[in-house]
């Protein structure tokens, strides 16, 4: 017997959701005990975890602001997660409202969330699928006919590739995406990673913390966030901490390590 | 989502930046540094209204905190730490001097938290409110998905995936509902099996791609002229109808008929035109009566009929004829026991010289002391022997008993009778027939003389050249063989070129004639055959035994034109071989 495009997960609110402790330390309240609960846990052995999480969103919006800005019209967020403040399309859409988004998720209470969120917006869809099937995600009929993928595409993963094991062979995902996508397209990704922060215990607590999720956590060193961007011609200043991607006063980029992301972004040459 | 109120361009001022700096990293601020500066800059200057207003307004500090909570500063920390801004810093960054400051800072603040504290309650009520019915939603989807895949799992596991057609499974459950309707007893039902005739043909061919697009022309054809009916593909190229609230029997046929009309279309599959025909089992009868399994097992025996007749047509199912068939299976299925058991005995008729009344041989006749139905005849189970193959056994059996027997007819004078078997046509063609009968011959040490297998004139019609050649090896032995109910085929005489036949064995019909008064034109007809073929028979020294004699004026008869032997109930009944042997005046030595 074929199996179903997705197996139906149990719906299950008792189980922590990374998207929705996602939400949580940005503040929301799209979450339910579990999420908290397990979100609290992490906050105990990584009292920044909930500042982690605001960095990193922000980079994702300094980010989509400069493609935006650089003249990227579509955008394939993989891993979206939980439409809280500040998605992608609202930022990109403000710059110009022709611009184009797809997200993409694996949670299905995320994706029904994003779904009705964007239910007014036809220029944005979401899709239920995983960045470790990234053909399927390419050859979705939503993906195909919103996004013209002979045109430059930005391709986010952000704050999702901590999610998958390298057994899993990130890389080989990454060239399946890359070899989809036109000239002057981007890859913008970010990742937790340890790196400088010396052998607190921290990392096992939070690993420990995440065993009990929907999604185990694979932390990354920055050479090897960097590798994965093969193909791709990184933008200045490179891989760095979140906080240090083009801030918006430089005040901000202090005591950035304490951001736990890594993150970057690259360009996809002619 | 909400626009950031971020338009507003007016310059931030010291206290606008010390409250952005102290409400940063409360929550995500989905907004650059500037914005969220130019924001609170636009709240300031609300604040110092407020502070300044007379009399003093509520509803500003109560819109500044919604609003705050709206551009997404919205969390315990964003309100304690813009509380703690306002009233270290704003009075004095303002430059206000008023004389009941103090008292108007205190209304602010507490208007501010209010407004603050409603909205982010509101927030968070709304948040809930949406990622619990995202949950619901997400849970219904992936329930509609496990039934989607069940459904699919279900359709494959009651479909045929050739042609998309219900398949036994589907069709089974179907005939129980059908059947076990509750207070339908009176309802009747009908089953139309199908079968296309000669299939194995197209398949042995065209392959069984062609075959295969066959059954799928056959099978739309049937969807499209049966529409209302189930039709289910059971395996191969039998399908099944499924005729429900039949008035009668006429509505089955009906649906039979239409059928047999949409097989018969020519069917263009790979550039071939194929032309089939379908041969169907038609059963009918009211619910109450019947079982899904007794219904498809009649169905299937019915369609057997139906092919049994030629195909192309459709047979309706007949309890008589059923019972009588399933009497015969059971019968057919007994031989082997029944020989295990020894139930099978001989008799024999003796075949008397009309010369002298000797005895000259004795044909072997089987007998079945069947435990249930008494002594049968040959006549009710050798047909069933020779359909079911079991000959082979049986006819074997004979051989062996006739010869063990024969050879216990010992007498003095050396002509004891030869013991007469009859070979069914299957032991004809048998390859080991030869070694079989030259190894029973020396175990039983019965000279081959003494040995008359009789082979019926259609077998010798209907065998090809290697059972001929065998034949010729026996009689080369000195076994005798003699052509049975000779007369009643075709009478082609020209295998008695090519075989050592030793006797004609001539149809008991030419012998009845004789029982007529001599000067009746049929009888005289009769006799001057009969005379014509003793003298031809004579001319090729091959012997005469007229079968079926059973009056003195028919052996008379018979003597008169020559004919050498007879055999019938004149000359003595079918019965043990001791009772013939003490009346045959060579052993007993009186003659006739």
């Amino acid at each position: 017997m074929q199996r179903p495009d997705w197996a139906p997960d149990s719906i299950d609110v008792e189980r922590p959701s990374v998207a929705r402790m996602y939400d949580y330390y940005l503040g929301g309240s799209h979450n339910f005990a579990a999420d908290r609960a397990a979100a609290q846990a992490m906050m105990a052995a990584v009292p920044e975890a909930p500042l982690m999480a605001q960095a990193n969103r922000a980079f994702l919006r300094r980010a989509v602001q400069f493609l935006a800005e650089s003249g990227v019209r579509q955008f394939l967020d993989i891993g979206s997660g939980i439409p809280t403040v500040g998605n992608v399309h609202e930022v990109a859409q403000r710059v110009d409202p022709e611009c184009r988004v797809v997200y993409v998720d694996v949670d299905p209470v995320a994706v029904a969330h994003s779904r009705e969120i964007l239910a007014d917006n036809d220029r944005a869809t979401v899709i239920q699928e995983d960045l470790r099937r990234p053909a399927a995600i390419l050859q979705h009929p939503e993906v195909t006919s919103l996004l013209d993928l002979t045109q430059p595409v930005a391709v986010m993963i952000v704050a999702v590739l901590h999610f998958v094991p390298d057994e899993d062979r990130p890389e080989e995902i990454l060239r399946t995406l890359r070899s989809a996508l036109a000239p002057g397209s981007y890859l913008v990704m970010s990742q937790a990673s340890d790196d400088d922060r010396g052998e607190t215990g921290e990392r096992a607590e939070a690993e420990r913390v995440y065993r009990r999720t929907d999604s185990q956590l694979f932390i990354r060193s920055r050479a090897e966030l960097t590798a994965l961007f093969a193909g791709f011609d990184l933008v200045e200043p490179g891989v760095v901490w979140v906080p240090q991607w083009r801030p918006d006063a430089p005040e901000q980029a202090e005591d950035a390590a304490k951001a736990v992301f890594i993150g970057g972004v690259g360009r996809l040459g002619d | 989502m909400t626009e950031p109120a971020g338009r507003d361009r007016s310059c931030p001022g010291t206290f606008a930046r010390a409250w952005a700096k102290a409400v940063a990293g409360t929550s995500y601020l989905p907004m650059a540094q500037a914005q969220l500066e130019a924001l609170l800059q636009r709240l300031t200057e609300r604040l110092a209204v407020a502070l300044r207003s007379e009399p003093f307004d509520l509803r500003i500090g109560q819109q500044v905190g919604a609003e705050l909570v709206r551009a997404h500063i919205a969390s315990a920390e964003g309100l304690g730490r813009t509380v703690e801004v306002i009233q270290l810093r704003l009075v004095r960054d303002l430059g206000l001097v008023a004389e009941d400051v103090e008292d108007r800072m205190a209304r602010l603040l507490a208007t501010v938290a209010t407004g603050y504290a409603r909205a982010l309650r509101d927030r968070t009520l709304d948040e809930q409110e949406t990622i619990r019915r995202a949950a619901m939603t997400a849970r219904a989807q992936a329930e509609r998905a496990l039934r989607d895949s069940e459904a699919r799992f279900r359709h494959q596991a009651t479909h045929d995936p050739l042609t998309d057609l219900p398949n036994r499974t589907l069709f089974t459950e179907r005939l129980t509902a059908a059947l076990t309707r509750p207070g339908r007893h009176a309802d009747r039902v009908g089953v139309c099996f199908l079968d296309l005739d000669r299939f194995k043909v197209v398949n042995d061919s065209l392959g069984h791609q062609v075959g295969d697009r066959l059954l799928i022309a056959v099978a739309n054809r049937l969807r499209a002229a049966l529409g209302e009916h189930l039709v289910a593909r059971l395996g191969g190229d039998e399908f099944v109808i499924l005729v429900e609230r039949t008035a009668g029997t006429d509505d089955a046929v009906r649906v039979a008929e239409a059928a047999l009309a949409a097989v018969n279309e020519p069917a263009l599959v790979d550039g071939h035109e194929l032309t089939v025909s379908a041969s169907i089992g038609i059963v009918e009868r009211q619910v109450a009566d019947t079982t899904p399994v007794e219904l498809m097992r009649a169905a299937d025996s019915t369609l057997h009929w139906a092919k049994a007749a030629g195909g192309a047509r459709w047979s309706l199912f007949d309890a008589d004829r059923n019972r009588r068939e399933l009497a015969r299976y059971a019968l057919s299925a007994a031989i082997p026991t029944a020989l295990e058991r020894g139930e099978f005995y001989l008799d024999y008729q003796p075949l008397t010289a009309l010369r002298d009344g000797r005895v000259l041989g004795m044909e072997a006749l089987v007998r079945w002391r069947h435990p249930e139905l008494g002594v049968l005849r040959p006549d009710s189970f050798i047909g069933l022997a020779e359909e079911t193959g079991l000959i082979g056994q049986l006819g074997g059996w004979v051989l062996a008993e006739a010869c063990r027997e024969a050879r216990t007819w010992a007498d003095q004078a050396g002509d004891a009778p030869f013991v007469s078997v009859n070979l069914a046509v299957q032991q004809v063609r048998r390859p080991g027939l030869v070694d079989e009968v030259r190894a029973l011959l020396g175990r039983t040490g019965l000279p081959p003389g003494r040995l008359q297998l009789e082979i019926t004139e259609s077998t010798m019609m209907s065998t090809a050249e290697e059972p001929v050649r065998a034949l010729r090896v026996l009689a080369d032995l000195g076994v005798r063989i003699a052509i049975d109910d000779f007369g009643t085929g075709y009478c082609n005489l020209a295998y008695l070129r090519g075989l050592p036949v030793t006797e004609l064995k001539v149809a008991g019909e030419f012998v009845t004639g004789l029982r007529a008064p001599a000067d009746d034109p049929a009888s005289r007809t009769d006799e001057r055959i009969l005379a014509a073929l003793v003298s031809l028979a004579h001319a090729l020294r091959v012997t005469v035994t007229a079968e079926g004699v059973e009056t003195a004026e028919q052996a008379a008869r018979l003597r008169a034109i020559d004919c050498d032997a007879a055999q019938g109930w004149h000359f003595g009944r079918p019965g043990p071989a001791r009772q013939h042997l003490d009346r045959s005046p060579a052993l007993s030595g009186t003659g006739v």
